[in-house]
């Protein structure tokens, strides 16, 4: 078998010393920015993109997948024990989690969050690898028509499952594309909107804008809310982490659902974990016997969201591995951290970096493994750190930020344009832009221009390409489709419900 | 995430019949960006018969954005919406002063003043600062960077101030 032989070159890629290393540094920054609220995983990664820069490119992605997924296992803490979320992708673990800590069962709450996304973590890897392989034959069979089509389907899924307005959604995707477009032009070589300013000649930092508009605003718009937050921690020691026999029958099936619709979730663009906790939640909801019971500390209401937080930030990296195309944006910033290291993403990753790919599969059921030892026995640590206050932390952030992205090229003017996009980003959350999109659009601008070019070229300038190649005909009917449904007012009810639901 | 401003809405200046100044204004914004864009782009090549210039693509993401901008600021017009968010000064300015400091500071002053400095200039952003202890935490954070970047991770940066080593 294939797979097996993959999967073994992947261990042993993932099992030597320094990609062991790299892969524990991952699961406990991600732990830790987990743990803390106010930090959130995009901003890490963006803020951590800079220092992989000295690293292997296979440990640099290993490390930052562990982030990614670590930040999962995090937040759920914080949710339980502060009422807190501390990640977006935890705020309904909150709801009965933190129930079940007021009643002094923060153990098991814990414990079975911890064990949910541990379980779904190892079925999400298999996943990747037994659909890596096929995925990326159908895609390499794609020619740029289909390339195009399938990267405006991406775009459009992410900006109908995001939150908020639509039509802002999009515009933040074009804003992204034109910011992409400035430097040097990849076929003529013409400078574009770069001003004869020599550092803008290669096109806007991918790091840079990540970090300006993630870090930085992120910092700005948490100092407007006052530096303290308000952490009411439940205080008594922490009992007993084994769940009861009870326990573990209740949330068996819960967590088998919230893997399963995790999993769906995390492929497609757009959602990634945030929208498959929600979902698994409202889905436990609607199938329990008795619903009265959540959000009094109902077990179920912490295992399937965490399963399904989890399973859905580690498929996300098959569209990412496969088909080059990133679905939310900590997958677009993994790209950069890819380009840093001048591997272009897309199906010849898979054939070109074995390495890279079985490596990082491989390392994430390490990962979770090492997270879930990280998380149970030392979760007394991690509280303390709760106590470190907002005041002293941002300030490190600036500072950490700032050292970080000069590193990248030596060059002071990326540190004034992260400044500049920090302050961007501020007026974009004021004026309830999401940042997240115009990042998709950054990313894929590049790629949809050249693949565009391409289609045309071909075609010789026959733009109705599009649609008489049949499978980029369906690929934009699909897009269509979701538009005109996304705009339909009966969805958008039921789209805004689901967010409102958590915000209480 | 919930991003409602708390303070009473300041009296707008617009004209009355914006009805949902964030989005009117965003949207005005956004097309600003777009005319920019056009304008920057405007000395590219376009199409040559029928394959792209360097300019085509630009122009036609700047023409999208300028649109979809215009119904931004149509919706804000048409549809009730919410006030313009009451902004602070304290963070972005002190944040902003910080990173621009580094940013000048770093190739004449090195890593340690820089990073030092600018952690004070940051910690100005938030009213509950404490002084003792924001040194005490800036100065571990200097060092400890100081150690991370050029030694651990191999990335050579200035250290100290040019006049002293010299």
């Amino acid at each position: 078998m294939e797979l097996f032989a993959n999967l073994a070159h992947g261990f042993a890629v993932a099992f030597s010393p320094i990609n062991l290393l790299m892969c524990l540094i991952g699961a406990l920054v991600g732990t830790l920015v987990g743990v803390l609220p106010g930090i959130g995983t995009i901003a890490t990664v963006a803020m951590l993109l800079p220092i992989t820069f000295g690293l292997p490119p296979v440990g640099a992605l290993i490390m930052l997948a562990g982030i990614y997924y670590g930040a999962q296992y995090g937040g759920s803490t914080t949710s339980i024990l502060v009422n807190i979320p501390g990640e977006a992708t935890s705020v309904v673990t909150a709801l009965d989690g933190h129930q079940m800590a007021k009643q002094g069962r923060a153990g098991p709450a814990l414990a079975i969050a911890a064990i949910g996304s541990f379980f779904a973590g190892c079925v999400a890897t298999v996943l990747i690898a037994v659909l890596g392989a096929p995925l990326t034959k159908l895609a390499l069979a794609f020619g740029p028509a289909e390339y195009f089509s399938l990267m405006v389907l991406g775009l459009i899924f992410a900006v109908v499952l995001a939150k908020g307005s639509v039509l802002k959604a999009i515009a933040m995707i074009v804003f992204g594309l034109l910011l992409s477009m400035v430097g040097s032009d990849i076929e003529t070589g013409a400078s574009r909107m770069a001003f004869n300013i020599p550092e803008l000649a290669d096109g806007l930092g991918f790091a840079t804008v990540a970090m300006g508009v993630f870090g930085f605003a992120e910092i700005i718009r948490n100092l407007d809310h006052g530096a303290e937050m308000d952490r009411n921690l439940v205080q008594q020691k922490i009992t007993g982490l084994m769940p009861t026999k009870k326990d573990l029958a209740d949330s068996t099936p819960a967590i088998l659902r919230g893997t399963v619709l995790g999993s769906i979730l995390g492929i497609l663009p757009g959602g990634g974990a945030v929208i498959a906790s929600f979902a698994a939640y409202t889905l436990e909801k609607k199938l329990a016997r008795n619903p009265s019971r959540f959000g009094r500390g109902a077990i179920e209401g912490v295992a399937a969201p965490e399963s399904a937080n989890n399973a859905a930030a580690q498929t996300s990296f098959i569209p990412l591995l496969t088909l080059g195309i990133p679905p939310n944006a900590v997958m677009a910033l993994m790209v950069g951290a890819m380009t840093i290291h001048g591997i272009v993403p897309g199906p010849q990753v898979m054939q070109k970096q074995p390495d890279l790919v079985w490596g990082m599969i491989a390392s994430m059921w390490i990962g979770n493994l090492m997270l879930i030892i990280i998380n149970l026995p030392l979760v007394g640590i991690w509280v303390r750190l709760l106590r470190v206050p907002y005041r002293l932390m941002f300030p490190s952030i600036v500072v950490f930020c700032a050292i970080g992205i000069y590193s990248v090229n030596n060059a002071p003017v990326d540190v004034v344009l992260a400044g500049a996009f920090g302050l961007v980003g501020y007026w974009l959350i004021k004026h309830d832009f999401e940042p997240a999109p115009l990042l998709l659009g950054m990313v894929l601008g590049p790629l949809m221009e050249e693949n565009l070019r391409r289609a045309l070229l071909i075609s010789r300038g026959d733009w109705s390409v599009f649609l008489s190649r049949p499978l980029s005909a369906v690929l934009l009917a699909i897009a269509a489709g979701l538009l005109v449904l996304a705009v339909l007012p009966t969805l958008r009810a039921k789209r805004d419900e689901v967010f409102v639901e958590s915000e209480g | 995430m919930s991003d409602t401003p708390s303070e009473a809405p300041v009296k707008s200046i617009l004209p009355e019949w914006v009805r949902g100044p964030q989005d009117f204004v965003g949207g005005l914004a956004m097309m600003a960006v777009a005319l920019f864009a056009l304008w920057a782009s405007s000395d590219l090549q376009g199409m040559h018969g029928f394959s792209f210039g360097a300019g085509t693509a630009p122009r036609m993401f700047a023409v999208l954005l300028l649109l979809l901008g215009g119904a931004v600021a149509l919706m804000g017009i048409l549809k009730d919406g919410p006030h313009i968010a009451a902004y602070s000064w304290r963070g972005p300015l002190f944040v902003s002063a910080a990173i621009v400091f580094f940013a000048v500071a770093i190739r004449p002053l090195g890593l340690v003043v820089s990073a030092f400095a600018a952690f004070l200039i940051a910690a100005l952003g938030s009213h509950e600062t404490r002084w003792l202890e924001a040194i005490i935490v800036g100065a571990c954070l200097t060092l400890g960077c100081a150690l991370l970047f050029p030694y651990v991770l191999g990335l050579p940066m200035p250290m100290f101030p040019r006049f002293l080593i010299q």
